[in-house]
């Protein structure tokens, strides 16, 4: 089993290497196509001519694309990405501190999501071909009607200004400050045994995760009542009832076994979805992940910046797509060929 | 009584369908204050108030008649602003959605029909495409085209025609399998008549489910770009950029957030009842199901 | 007392605002021990009363009357949880789908386990071990590497056999099979029932086995319900059954049914098929009346009296039936069409091999498939020639290349003495003028969008021809009267038909250009024996008419020996055998084409089958 997880892994990376390459380029030629110049953002209004293209020879924005796209390729393999223009410090860095929040955000989501979805998914699943299958099924229609920055503002709107039960700015409370060991806040206040930054950290991330949860959960719960519906009209479903096996059993064991494995592929398809919801969502919490970076980055048209963040998007979505395909040969044994 | 029955019986699948009928019934709602906006709206949408901002809907005593959803931070009519957003909103919904159906499709058929390496290679660009999340190629994609509605538009299309693709290829993949392709080419037919006559008829049904949820998606994405002010000119109301406008001034009225979040969730939910409508009723699987129950 | 005893059943369904008899006045009884078949074309209820068993009915069936005794309980009556108890201990099934009756993520190993827990076997250890024991007991080879196995690594035949294991596992005192060999090959078909019959043995259990083959129910069982349209119209010992039927409908189901050896008699054709369950209400008296070939008033008024012949041997007809005094005539057949002679073959294949090479993905070897091999006949006009063997020999793959939907590796096809290889607009042309292809499933081979006179005249469409929709319509009329159907389905789609309506849609559809030769895949073996009589007799009448030559594949011998003056035998992709269909027949040179003809439960019920097959165990599993 380990051995043929390692195999998937190592085919996966002979596909998403190139596809990686690929993907720089065109973020690359994309933003180069910009009609404004990121030097005028930084340098001042009076600068003269000379200065100005001394700065742009400095940031190597005077060579033809090709050439600026092999430099900038040419120092990632070394482990350089280049520094920032407008914040000044060197991109990496940037990623680096936002990155880890970012993921924390979409996890707890996809934790959320998962459990609603699965929840109401079963719920949905057990009232089928009565009168509630319709004002179920109709209600899933109406969640996913609501995109994921909208749940955002009405959960601010509700939980936060109108109840005032649970902080919606920031990752954790003013008071603190976070110990900076692995850049995960869950991880470092565990380190630490920082109680209260724990406590914190987690009423902060409640609403956040919520609303990208809210807008993913119907998607999966949509999906597992049908696949379970399809699974249960199966041979092999009707053939257990035979053998007298009872009806808890045969759901629990037979059929969402095989009912999970379509809800999997959607969560795999669409994690892209959820995870570029972080993006929005993180700027309506004021939430200092790569969403938020990236949409400064934005502002200030700090290309360096803009593609290293697009980039490190791809980056994520590629590597949960490789853990949904291990999970999927793991869950199902047809794939399962040594 | 029983003639009306009769004659709901007589009216084609989709049109029996409630889902079908709400679903429509909003989107036709939507689109006729599209067209009609300039005659339907109460006020120019983007004339300020500057004594008047920030007022509460009429029913409310604070209220003015004049602006029956109140005012803006800005002091502008925010009915007349939902009513004018309408048109970014469906013109955004039916001409991006139409584009991304056409590549998709198209490129889907290719795909699918054909096999081979021509298959390998669409496959490979949609997964690539796929690994970008949607709101992040669509921001990189607006910030080098520039605002505007057509760049909206385009951003659209480049962005969600591997929705239609993935989908209608592997439903074109399972068309290929059936033994009528097979005998149509036995029959004399050509590679185009044998697409034009019988995969894209078998496949019709899933790409207008396909079109009305896509149709959704654009309204979100377009609300979305217009929240991060990416997507309309200045002068141009859309939903998006009010939401954006009321987050500013919420603690003072939430009217100006809720009604055009109300806005963008009611034309969306129009669309998805249309879309999951017509699934059940174009779907020939789905309706089997329902014969054999029946 | 009787180990099972139903008593006067009827099962009535509600569809929409009616409610219909599904079953009528079910009664029978089944010893301990003893095997009874329920025999009928599909339609006829026979399902359903395997399931009053387990009283898993589709939703809206429910026993309206009767009572189904059970070692002394009425199971109909008994509360769910206790019906829940007996199944899988006391009652056991043996389902129709093998391949997709065991859980696919599940191993085989975990499937037994649990199966034996709910038996009530302690210890992890003593389960492995008798689940070792009982699969054993079904021949399979390394009961110890199997259980660690899923569903997707086994064969059909391997797969019945664990199911036949999970039966009697329990050791039940009945086993209620619902057609489990119907989705197998031929051969294995032979050995599942010889198993079955053994296991049967081994623990003393009574079966109740539901098949659509009179033939073979008369060769397994000791007595056997034949069923129409919901009603047992007769009732009696197996052997005296197959030998002295006496319901029309039963006659005809026998001699629908063309033999394998004897005189080969003209297949009778009963009109129209078995009626749905809609139509049961418009049935006033016997419901096989309107197919009836005697059809007499009394027939129509109500619903005949079972009427006891014999001993233990019932009838539901009017006396003068049941009595054999008005019997159907029988006609012996012309021979089968042999053509005039191979001087200029309309098709000809010449040392044709086509090998699949799977390309090795990633760090896999390639591995590659002979599915052809060496294979050299010739097709003249009006000759009908047949390829029989089972799945896997290769037959389909050589109908594809004829019909120029795949190329051979090796050899050459010549159509009209031109290489089918051609691909200059003419030669295209020509191949398509000569050469139509009828597909197995008519469900996959008609397009469900399009109309009967579109799909009839599909080939009027095609980029060479294009002609106007006047000209369609009018051969659309003639096609239909060509292929029997009535002019008012025209303006129908393929899901409005029947299944063997749908079949003679699939063939006008290939003779609509007047092609010289017709290939044929499998083109009955999905429809009900009485359907398929009519599709042959249609074939034959169409070479009479329009001199057409027919490549017919088939499993089935007996349709190859009632329509085909040739045949080859094919197996592992090689011909092994061919010549005059008659004489390969009765007179088998080689081995494979013995096995092949044993395999077949004859027509004389005295004779013994399934037969005691001669290999070691261990060949018998490797040959699945």
């Amino acid at each position: 089993m380990l051995r043929l997880i390692l195999a998937i892994l190592l085919r996966r990376l002979i596909v998403v290497i190139p596809m990686l390459l690929v993907v720089s380029v065109m973020i690359f030629v994309i933003l180069r196509l910009l009609p404004v110049d990121p030097i005028a953002m930084i340098i001042s209004p009076t600068a003269l001519p000379h200065e100005v293209e001394a700065t742009r020879a400095f940031h190597g924005l005077d060579k033809p694309i090709p050439v600026q796209y092999l430099i900038w390729i040419g120092n990632v393999f070394s482990g350089d990405f280049g520094n920032a223009i407008s914040f000044r410090v060197s991109v990496l860095n940037l990623v680096g501190e936002t990155l880890p929040a970012t993921i924390e955000l979409a996890l707890f989501a996809l934790f959320f999501a998962v459990i609603i979805g699965f929840g109401a998914g079963l719920y949905m699943f057990h009232v089928r071909g009565t009168v509630r299958e319709t004002v179920t099924d109709v209600f899933s229609i109406a969640m996913l009607s609501f995109p994921d920055f909208l749940w955002a503002l009405i959960l601010i709107l509700l939980v936060g200004v109108q109840w005032a039960i649970l902080p919606f700015t920031g990752r954790y409370g003013p008071e603190f400050i976070a110990p900076d060991i692995t850049g995960f806040i869950f991880l470092d206040a565990i380190i630490t045994a920082d109680g209260p930054l724990l406590w914190s950290a987690l009423g902060h991330i409640i609403l956040p995760a919520l609303a990208l949860a809210l807008a993913f959960a119907p998607l999966i719960m949509r999906v597992l009542k049908s696949s379970l519906t399809e699974v249960m009209t199966e041979d092999y479903i009707t053939l257990a009832r035979l053998r007298g096996i009872s009806e808890w059993r045969i759901l629990l064991r037979h059929a969402l076994k095989n009912g999970v494995l379509p809800t999997l592929t959607l969560v795999g398809v669409q994690f892209g979805f959820l995870f570029g919801g972080t993006l929005l969502v993180e700027i309506i919490f004021a939430y200092p992940g790569l969403g938020n970076l990236m949409v400064r980055a934005i502002r200030n048209t700090d290309l360096p910046v803009i593609q290293m963040a697009a980039l490190t998007y791809c980056v994520v979505v590629l590597a949960s797509n490789t853990v949904v395909d291990v999970l999927y040969v793991v869950l199902n044994p047809k794939l399962r060929k040594e | 009584m029983n003639a009306l029955a009769w004659r709901i019986r007589r009216l084609p699948a989709p049109l029996r369908s409630g889902r079908v009928l709400i679903g429509g019934g909003i989107v036709l709602a939507v689109t006729v204050i599209a067209i009609f906006a300039p005659w339907l709206a109460p006020n120019d949408p983007q004339e300020q108030d500057l004594f008047g901002n920030i007022m509460p809907p009429a029913w409310d005593p604070l209220g003015d008649p004049k602006y029956p959803f109140g005012t803006d931070n800005l002091g502008r009519c925010i009915l007349s602003q939902l009513i004018y957003g309408a048109r970014v909103a469906m013109v955004v919904a039916v001409v991006a959605s139409t584009g991304a159906m056409v590549i998709g499709v198209t490129l889907a058929h290719i795909a699918g029909y054909f096999g081979g390496w021509i298959d390998g290679l669409i496959t490979r660009l949609v997964d690539l495409w796929m690994s970008f999340p949607p709101v992040v190629l669509s921001l990189i994609l607006m910030l080098g085209l520039g605002v505007g509605v057509s760049n909206v538009i385009l951003a659209i299309i480049l962005v969600d025609w591997t929705r239609f693709c993935r989908v209608v290829r592997s439903d074109v993949l399972v068309v290929r399998q059936r033994d009528y392709i097979s005998a149509a080419q036995l029959l004399g037919f050509g590679h185009f008549r044998t697409l034009r006559r019988e995969v894209l008829p078998s496949v019709m049904p899933l790409i207008i489910t396909l079109m009305a949820l896509e149709m959704g998606i654009a309204v979100v994405v377009e609300a979305i770009l217009s929240f991060v002010g990416l997507s309309v000119e200045a002068d141009v109301s859309a939903w998006g950029v009010m939401v954006a406008d009321a987050r500013q001034y919420m603690y003072q009225s939430v009217w100006g957030l809720i009604l055009p979040i109300a806005a963008i969730t009611v034309t969306v939910m129009g669309f998805n009842l249309l879309g999951d409508g017509l699934r059940r009723t174009l779907d020939p699987r789905l309706r089997q199901e329902r014969h054999a129950q029946a | 007392m009787s180990l099972v005893e139903a008593r006067d059943i009827t099962l009535s369904a509600r569809i929409g605002d009616m409610s219909v008899e599904v079953l009528r006045n079910v009664s029978f009884t089944l010893e301990a021990g003893e095997t009874l078949g329920l025999v009928g074309e599909s339609g006829a209820g026979k399902s359903m009363i395997g399931r009053l068993f387990s009283q898993l009915l589709p939703p809206g069936f429910a026993v309206s009357a009767g009572e189904l005794i059970f070692d002394g309980e009425n199971l109909i009556t008994m509360s769910q949880t206790k019906r829940r108890r007996l199944l899988g201990k006391r009652i056991a099934f043996v389902p129709q789908e093998p391949m997709t009756a065991l859980n696919p993520v599940l191993s085989i190993g975990s499937q037994f386990n649990e199966h034996l827990k709910r038996l009530g076997v302690r210890g992890g250890r003593a389960r492995r071990d008798l689940a070792i024991k009982i699969l054993s007991e079904v021949h399979l080879p390394e009961p110890e590497l199997l259980l660690g196995k899923y569903p997707h690594q086994l064969s059909g035949g391997m797969c019945q056999r664990a199911l036949i294991a999970l039966a009697f596992a329990g050791d039940p005192v009945l086993v209620v099979a619902d057609e489990p060999t119907t989705a197998l090959d031929v051969m294995t078909q032979a050995r599942i029932m010889a198993l079955i019959a053994e296991m049967q043995q081994l623990h003393g259990t009574a079966m109740i086995l539901i098949t659509h083959d009179l033939r073979l129910a008369a060769h397994v069982c000791d007595k056997i319900l034949v069923m129409y349209a919901g009603d047992v119209v007769e009732r009696s010992g197996a052997r005296d059954l197959l030998a002295d039927p006496r319901h029309p409908y039963t006659r005809s189901l026998k001699r629908a049914n063309p033999t394998i050896s004897g005189p080969r008699m003209r297949l009778p054709t009963l009109p129209d098929q078995m009626p749905g369950l809609v139509e049961f209400s418009n049935l006033s008296g016997c419901r096989f009346s309107p197919r009836c070939p005697v059809n007499a008033d009394a027939c129509r008024a109500g619903v005949p009296a079972m009427l006891e012949i014999g001993p233990g041997h019932d009838v539901l007809c009017v006396p003068a039936c049941a009595s054999g005094e008005r019997d159907i005539s029988e006609v012996e057949a012309p021979p089968a069409p042999g053509g005039n002679g191979t001087d200029a073959p309309l098709v000809e294949l010449k040392n044709v091999s086509r090998r699949f090479v799977t390309r090795g993905k990633w760090f896999a070897n390639a591995t590659t498939v002979d599915a052809v091999n060496d294979v050299s006949f010739a097709i003249g006009q009006g000759e009908f020639i047949g390829i029989v063997g089972e799945s896997g020999s290769g037959k389909t793959t050589v109908a594809r290349m004829i019909a120029g939907l795949d190329q051979p590796t090796e050899g050459q096809i010549l159509v009209r003495g031109k290489d089918a290889r051609l691909q200059t607009a003419e030669a295209k042309a020509e191949r398509l003028e000569t050469l139509q292809m009828i597909f197995q499933d008519p469900q996959s081979a008609l397009n469900p969008r399009r109309m009967v006179e579109s799909l009839l005249t599909q080939a009027m469409e095609a980029d060479h021809r294009n002609h106007d929709a006047e000209e369609r319509g009018g051969r659309a009329v003639d096609l239909l009267r060509e292929i029997g159907l009535p002019g008012d389905s025209r303006r129908r789609y393929p899901s409005q038909l029947s299944g063997g309506q749908r079949q003679r849609v699939n063939i006008g559809r290939a003779i609509c250009i007047a092609p010289k030769v017709l290939v044929a895949d499998e083109i009955v073996s999905g429809l009900d024996v009485s359907v398929q009589a009519q599709i042959l007799n249609l074939l034959l009448r169409l070479r009479e008419e329009l001199d057409i030559s027919l490549l017919l594949i088939s499993h089935d011998l007996s349709v190859v020996r009632y329509i085909c003056s040739r045949v080859f035998v094919m197996h592992k992709g090689c011909v092994v055998e061919s010549g005059p269909t008659e004489q390969v027949f009765a007179d088998p040179q080689h081995a494979y084409t013995r096995t092949l003809l044993s395999a077949v439960p004859p027509d004389d019920a005295d004779s013994p089958w399934p037969p005691l097959f001669s290999e070691s165990e261990a060949d018998v599993v490797r040959a699945f």
